[in-house]
C-alpha cells in the first residue's frame, strides 16, 4: 500500500493543479482561519463518540505523510464547507483551472439519461405513464451524477479517455431506475401522498398499480444490467436490491439499547441509501479496471457520501420548511422513525427514550420529540457526523489520479453537506 | 418445511374461515393430477435446493409472519396468500419448479460446456438448474403476494378498519419485495447474464399480465378480438414465467437454441392449457350444491362473448341480474353452457395440451419425458 501511495503523492507533488498541493498551500497560510473553524466543527466534541461507527478510520497510514497528515491532523478544517470552497478558490487563483461544478461537468452524460430510461421502459398504455411518471427529468439526478463523474474519474485513473463506456452509462440508468422503483414502493409502505412536489403514484393510481409499476421498473433495470453482460455487475446490483429490502425491514423495529440503536440506524442508513450509491460506483469501476483496490476506493467513496447524504436528509426533515423537500417536515417522526437528530437528542434528554420505543405513537409525541430535538444539539451533531463521512469520502477519492471529475466528486461532498433541499 | 409460525397462522386463519380442502394441489384440477405430480416429483430427486427454505426461515419473513398474525380476522388478501404457502390452493400451477426440473432432466447432460461436470449432477439435474427452479417459484410466490395489495381508496368503512388494510399492504409489499430480492440474488449467482435477462423479462411479463388482468377486464371491452387478447394477456400473466424458465434451464446446460425453443414451447403451452383447464372447472364440474363463482374474464366467458356478440351479451347480462342488480352466477352459468363457449374453450385447452406434448417429443425417451407427457395430457382431461 505504501509504495503506490508514495508514487501517487510524488505525482501529485509534480502537478501544480493537485488537491494535495492546494491543501498544503492552504495549510501553510490559514492558521487563524482554522482555529476559528475548529471550535465549530470539531469531531471530538461529539459526546462520547458513541455514534461513531467502527468502520471509520481511526488512524491513517503512517507513511502517507503530508497529504494525509494534513487531513488527519486538522480533520475538522476540511469539513467546513466554506473552507472547502475557499480551498477551491485558491486553487483557481493558482492555475486558472477552476474546478467545474459537478452538475455542469456531468451534464453532457446526463442530458439524455431520462429519455433513454423512458425508452427502456417500453410497455403499453397506462402502465407506461406510471412507469414514466418520476423520470420527468425534474429530479435532482444526484445518483446518476455521482456514477457518471465516478466513471469518468476512474477511466482517467485507468489511463483511458474519460468518456463513458456503454456499460457505465447503463449503470447510471440502472442506478436511477432502482432508486425510483424503491421510492415507489416506499411511498406505498409509508402511505405518502407527496413526492418531489408531485402527488405520489399510489395517490394518483392506487396502491395496487403503484406496486406493479415499481416491480416493472425493477424488472427493466434488471434486464438492462443483464445486457451489460458482466456477471460481477449483476452480483453487485443484486446486493443493492437485497440491501434495500433488508433496510426497509430494519425500519420496522426499534432497539431498546441506545448504542445498538445507533448502530442499527447507521446500518439501516447504509442499506437503504448508501448501498445503491456505493455499489453503483463499484459497478462502473469493475467495468473499466480489474484492480480490486480501485473497486474498493469507488465503493468507499459512494458508501461514505451516501451515508452523509442520508444524514443530511434526516437533518433537513427537521430544519427545512414544508414543501422544500417536496414532502412535509417531521415526516420521519410521524412515521415513527427515530433518525440521527432524535438519537443524539436522546443522549441529552432521556425522556425521548420511551417515545422512541413506542415510535412516537402517543398523542403529542411528535410535537414533544420535535421540541426536544431543538433544545438539544441533535441537529448539529448529525451534521457533524455527516461531515465526518464526507471527509472519509474525500480521503478515499483522493487516492485516484487527479482529474476534473475527481475534483468535482470532492466538491460534491461539500454540496451534499450544504444542500437545503 | 415451512416455519411453524406460518402454519400456525394459517391454521388459525383457516379455522376463522371454515373448512377448506387441505389438498396440497389445486383441488379444482383433474382427479389424476395429484398422482401425475406425485409420480413426477419422485423422478427429480429432492425437489429443492433449500433457497425458499432459507427465505422462509429468514429473520425478515419470520418477522412478517408475526406481524401478519395481527391481520387474522381482517379481510386483507395477504392472509389468503399466506395460507396458500402452506396449503397450495387456487388456480395456480403448483409445479413450475417441478416442470423446470423435469425438462432439465429430460434434456440430459450438456455436450457443449466444459465447465459443467456430469458428476455435479444430482438425479440428472445440474445444481444451477435446481436453483433456477427455486427462483421460478420465488418469483411466482412474490407475485401472489403483490397481487394481494389493496387499493385503500376503494376501501370503505363497512369493509373494516382502514388501519388493518394499510398494515396488510405494508407487509405484502415488504414480503413480496423480499422474495423478489432473493430471486435476484439467486439469479446473479447463476453466473449467466443471458438467463438473468430472460428471467428479468419474464418478471416484466408477469407484471404486465397482472396489470391487464386487473384493469382491462370489463364488460365493455370489445368482444371481437376477445380470445386473441385473452390469450395474449394470459400468456403474460400465467405462461411467460414458466416458458422462459424452461428455456433458461436449457441455456444453463448449454443446450442448443432448438432445445431452448422446444422447452419454451412446452412451458408456454402447458401453462396456457392449465389456465384454460382451471377456468373451465366451474363449467364442467357436476355441481354439488356449492355456490358457483367465476370471473367474467375466464376463458369460457371470453369465448361466449365473442360468439354471441356484444349486443346479445349485454342483453344476457341484464337477464341474469337479480333485483339488487347483482349477477346470478348460476343463471349466467346456464346461459354460457347453452352456447358453444365452453366447448370452444375445451378445444383450445386440448390444442395447448397437444402442442405441449408435441414439444417434448424431440427429447430422448426417458422417465422424465414420460412425466412431462403425463402432465401435458392431464391438463386436457376433464
Amino acid at each position: 500500500m505504501a509504495c503506490p501511495w508514495l508514487k501517487q503523492c510524488c505525482r501529485w507533488n509534480a502537478s501544480s493543479t493537485s488537491l494535495f498541493e492546494t491543501l498544503c498551500h492552504f495549510k501553510g497560510r490559514s492558521v487563524s482561519f482554522s482555529t476559528s473553524s475548529l471550535g465549530r466543527t470539531s469531531w471530538s466534541s461529539v459526546p462520547g463518540n458513541k455514534g461513531q461507527p467502527s468502520s471509520l478510520p481511526r488512524t491513517i497510514h503512517s507513511k502517507t505523510f503530508n497529504f494525509t497528515t494534513c487531513l488527519t491532523g486538522h480533520k475538522p478544517r476540511l469539513l467546513d464547507p466554506t473552507l472547502l470552497q475557499s480551498c477551491c478558490c485558491r486553487k483557481g487563483a493558482h492555475t486558472d483551472a477552476k474546478p467545474k461544478d459537478p452538475f455542469t461537468l456531468a451534464q453532457k452524460d446526463i442530458t439524455n439519461l431520462y429519455d433513454d430510461i423512458r425508452k427502456e421502459l417500453f410497455v403499453s398504455k397506462e402502465l407506461k405513464s406510471l412507469c414514466h411518471y418520476y423520470f420527468d427529468g425534474k429530479g435532482k439526478a444526484i445518483r446518476p451524477m455521482i456514477v457518471v463523474l465516478m466513471a469518468r474519474a476512474l477511466n482517467s485513473h485507468s489511463n483511458r479517455s474519460g468518456d463513458l463506456l456503454p456499460g457505465q452509462r447503463a449503470v447510471a440508468m440502472i442506478t436511477e431506475m432502482i432508486h425510483t422503483a424503491s421510492l415507489v414502493h416506499d411511498d406505498v409502505i409509508d402511505g405518502s401522498d407527496k413526492r418531489r412536489g408531485k402527488r405520489t403514484i399510489n395517490e394518483m393510481w392506487g396502491e395496487k398499480k403503484a406496486i406493479l409499476a415499481g416491480d416493472f421498473i425493477l424488472s427493466v433495470a434488471s434486464m438492462t444490467m443483464a445486457r451489460i453482460g458482466d456477471n460481477t455487475v449483476v452480483k453487485v446490483f443484486s446486493q443493492v436490491i437485497e440491501d434495500l429490502v433488508r433496510g426497509e425491514f430494519m425500519q420496522l423495529g426499534s432497539k431498546e439499547n441506545e448504542n445498538e440503536r445507533f448502530k442499527h440506524y447507521l446500518e439501516k442508513t447504509f442499506k437503504k441509501t448508501a448501498s445503491l450509491i456505493a455499489n453503483s460506483c463499484k459497478a462502473v469501476s469493475v467495468l473499466v479496471n480489474p484492480d480490486p483496490k480501485v473497486h474498493e476506493i469507488a465503493y468507499q467513496y459512494g458508501k461514505n457520501v451516501g451515508i452523509a447524504f442520508q444524514l443530511v436528509d434526516d437533518v433537513l426533515d427537521f430544519t427545512s420548511g414544508a414543501n422544500q423537500l417536496g414532502k412535509p417536515s417531521a415526516a420521519d417522526l410521524k412515521l415513527g422513525l427515530a433518525t440521527g437528530p432524535v438519537l443524539f437528542a436522546c443522549q441529552q434528554f432521556p425522556e425521548l427514550h420511551a417515545m422512541i420505543m413506542r415510535r412516537f405513537s402517543s398523542k403529542g409525541d411528535v410535537d414533544q420529540a420535535w421540541q426536544y430535538v431543538f433544545k438539544s444539539d441533535g441537529v448539529e451533531q448529525t451534521k457533524k457526523l455527516a461531515q465526518h463521512y464526507c471527509q472519509e469520502a474525500i480521503r478515499q477519492i483522493s487516492m485516484l489520479r487527479p482529474s476534473a471529475e475527481r475534483d468535482a466528486l470532492i466538491r460534491l461532498t461539500e454540496m451534499v453537506l450544504t444542500r437545503d433541499k | 418445511m415451512f416455519p411453524a409460525t406460518w402454519s400456525r397462522l394459517s391454521c388459525k386463519a383457516l379455522s376463522c374461515q371454515g373448512q377448506r380442502a387441505l389438498s396440497l394441489f389445486s383441488s379444482s384440477g383433474p382427479s389424476n393430477w395429484s398422482k401425475v405430480v406425485a409420480d413426477a416429483e419422485k423422478i427429480v430427486g429432492y425437489p429443492t435446493s433449500f433457497m425458499s427454505l432459507r427465505c422462509l426461515l429468514s429473520d425478515e419473513l419470520s418477522n412478517v409472519a408475526i406481524h401478519v398474525k395481527k391481520l387474522v380476522g381482517t379481510q386483507h388478501p395477504l392472509l389468503n396468500t399466506a395460507r396458500g404457502f402452506v396449503y397450495d390452493s387456487g388456480n395456480h400451477l403448483p409445479t413450475r419448479g417441478l416442470v423446470v426440473l423435469l425438462l432439465s432432466k429430460a434434456a440430459g447432460p450438456s455436450h457443449a460446456a466444459s465447465d459443467l461436470l456430469a458428476q455435479d449432477m444430482v438425479s440428472g439435474i445440474y445444481p444451477s438448474q435446481r436453483n433456477l427452479a427455486e427462483i421460478t417459484e420465488l418469483i411466482h410466490t412474490a407475485f401472489l403476494v403483490h397481487r394481494g395489495i389493496v387499493d385503500l381508496k376503494e376501501w370503505t368503512v363497512k369493509d373494516g378498519p382502514l388501519k388493518d388494510m394499510e398494515f396488510g399492504n405494508k407487509m405484502a409489499v415488504l414480503s413480496g419485495d423480499f422474495l423478489l430480492a432473493n430471486a435476484c440474488t439467486g439469479l446473479a449467482q447463476l453466473n449467466n447474464t443471458q438467463v438473468v435477462e430472460l428471467i428479468s423479462s419474464a418478471i416484466g411479463d408477469v407484471v404486465q399480465g397482472i396489470y391487464n388482468e386487473n384493469y382491462n377486464n370489463s364488460e365493455e371491452s370489445s368482444p371481437a378480438d376477445g380470445v386473441a387478447v385473452w390469450e395474449e394477456h394470459t400468456f403474460l400473466s400465467h405462461g411467460a414465467l414458466l416458458a422462459k424458465s424452461c428455456q433458461a434451464a436449457m441455456e444453463l446446460a448449454k443446450h442448443d437454441k432448438e432445445s431452448q425453443r422446444l422447452a419454451y414451447k412446452y412451458g408456454k403451452h402447458l401453462s396456457m392449457g392449465h389456465k384454460l383447464n382451471s377456468d373451465l372447472q366451474p363449467f364442467v364440474k357436476t355441481s354439488v350444491g356449492e355456490p358457483v363463482s367465476f370471473s367474467l374474464n375466464s376463458a369460457p366467458l371470453v369465448f361466449h362473448r365473442q360468439i354471441v356478440g356484444q349486443e346479445r351479451w349485454s342483453q344476457q347480462l341484464q337477464q341474469v341480474k337479480t333485483r339488487r342488480d347483482e349477477l346470478d352466477y348460476s343463471k349466467l352459468l346456464a346461459t354460457v353452457k347453452s352456447e358453444k363457449g365452453v366447448s370452444s374453450a375445451v378445444d383450445l385447452c386440448c390444442y395447448h395440451g397437444n402442442k405441449a406434448l408435441e414439444a417434448v417429443q424431440a427429447f430422448p425417451s426417458s422417465e422424465a419425458r414420460s412425466a412431462l407427457e403425463n402432465i401435458a395430457s392431464a391438463i386436457s382431461k376433464f
